[in-house]
């Protein structure tokens, strides 16, 4: 796989971050401020919440940014997994009843969104989505859920009006064929 | 701790990217991930092929406050007068680009060679990222770096140290390897890796240095290159 020009001055940013280059670690935060704020702000639904996650995440990624090099996936996924585990951490802290919009459950991606600019995650993005339609609606639409909006499996079972048993079925049937379809399409190597 | 089967840990690494893995059973597998690197592996196998995902969302920008206050808290750890030449902090806040005692480069030390009565024209100490100075790097002669290890790391039998410069652009730039107690290292004024570095990284790569020029493994230690005191 090639590495897009993107990602690679993106990592040669985070490795710069980690020798303490404050200048590479503004650039970061610039280039990439937006997409994470959006993804924590599904998640935690609260602008305040998520101006809280960004500011911790990228205190933490400065401090591991050394970490990086050892990580092997993309920077945008490195640090989209560092935001998202912390909104998950604080959506645990602060949110006790599920509170969904319906239309964003039936919308898996904002289609509006802007084109990203990276070949390789567009790539990616295409096979997962291949492989996304391949599983069955409520499948799709469970993992959709508590990817983008930090649904737990009695939320979901709230939200979806399902037994708490189907939905965790639901997830892990999917999850399952998800895994064999990115596998099968080379999205992941060695999946 | 007991291992986890191939299809039970993707089953959990799946859930916990997902994020439906919760409470202690996501704090024991997090456990899991820190032990085994197996495990470790087949999440971030996972965040590679869910992630892209989130790149999907439509981008929202954050208010100007929140790198105010992340500006605020990475220089939090920068005490300016005690404990300096041992706090990564210290060499931190200073900036790599800034102005003042931390952007005298690396070139400029090496024309100048060595300060009256053979003393080293600068020291750069290189501290972990838990602030303790593990490195001694110094200018004694008007083209000889001397590196020295304060503490060595352990673990790094079947590894190479590596001493990288880091210019004021572009990616940094090898030195070459480090041995066990001390290094020395001819490097001309002249040389293109120098002009225009003011800081200095060691980082662990595979026997026999990086295979792709670039920093591969964490960096051990860094710090920025400044002038002698005088007392």
């Amino acid at each position: 796989m090639t590495t897009d020009a993107g990602q690679k001055r993106l990592a040669e940013l985070l490795g710069r971050a980690a020798i303490g280059d404050r200048k590479a670690f503004a650039e970061l935060y610039d280039a990439t401020r937006s997409q994470l704020f959006a993804v924590s702000l599904r998640i935690v639904r609260e602008r305040s919440l998520a101006e809280e996650v960004l500011q911790d995440s990228f205190v933490s990624i400065w401090n591991h940014a050394g970490d990086y090099a050892q990580a092997k996936s993309a920077p945008t996924t490195w640090m989209s997994a560092i935001v998202r585990n912390r909104s998950l951490d604080v959506v645990r802290r602060t949110r006790e009843t599920p509170d969904v919009d319906d239309a964003l459950a039936a919308n898996l991606v904002d289609e509006s969104a802007a084109p990203m600019r990276e070949a390789e995650e567009r790539a990616e993005a295409h096979s997962l989505h291949q492989c996304l339609e391949e599983l069955e609606a409520e499948q799709r639409q469970s993992i959709a859920l508590a990817f983008f909006h930090g649904l737990s499996h009695s939320e979901l079972a709230g939200h979806l009006r399902r037994p708490l048993g189907t939905v965790k079925t639901h997830i892990r049937r999917g999850l399952l064929k998800l895994r064999e379809c990115l596998g099968r399409t080379g999205a992941v190597e060695r999946f | 701790m007991r291992k986890l089967s191939r299809d039970l840990a993707h089953a959990l690494a799946a859930e916990y990217v997902v994020g439906t893995l919760r409470g202690r059973a996501r704090r024991r597998f997090e456990a899991f991930i820190a032990a085994d690197p197996a495990v470790e592996a087949i999440v971030r196998e996972w965040e590679r092929g869910l992630t892209p995902l989130a790149a999907r969302v439509k981008p929202v920008e954050p208010p100007a406050r929140v790198w105010k206050a992340i500006e605020s808290r990475i220089g939090a750890t920068a005490p300016a007068s005690r404990g300096a030449w041992t706090s990564l902090g210290f060499w931190r806040s200073f900036g790599l680009l800034a102005g003042g005692v931390a952007s005298v480069l690396l070139a400029a030390f090496l024309f100048i060679s060595s300060g009256p009565r053979g003393e080293p024209v600068f020291v750069a100490v290189l501290t972990a990222p838990d602030s303790s100075p593990r490195m001694v790097v110094s200018m004694h002669s008007p083209n000889l770096l001397r590196v020295r290890t304060i503490k060595p790391w352990k673990d790094t039998a079947d590894k190479s140290l590596e001493l990288w410069v880091l210019p004021k652009e572009g990616a940094p730039r090898s030195l070459g390897l480090l041995v066990s107690g001390d290094t020395m290292i001819r490097i001309e004024p002249t040389d293109p890796r120098v002009i225009g570095a003011n800081a200095l990284a060691v980082s662990l790569e595979p026997a026999g240095g990086s295979p792709t020029k670039q920093p591969t493994g964490p960096v051990l230690c860094s710090g920025v290159i400044a002038p002698v005191r005088k007392a």
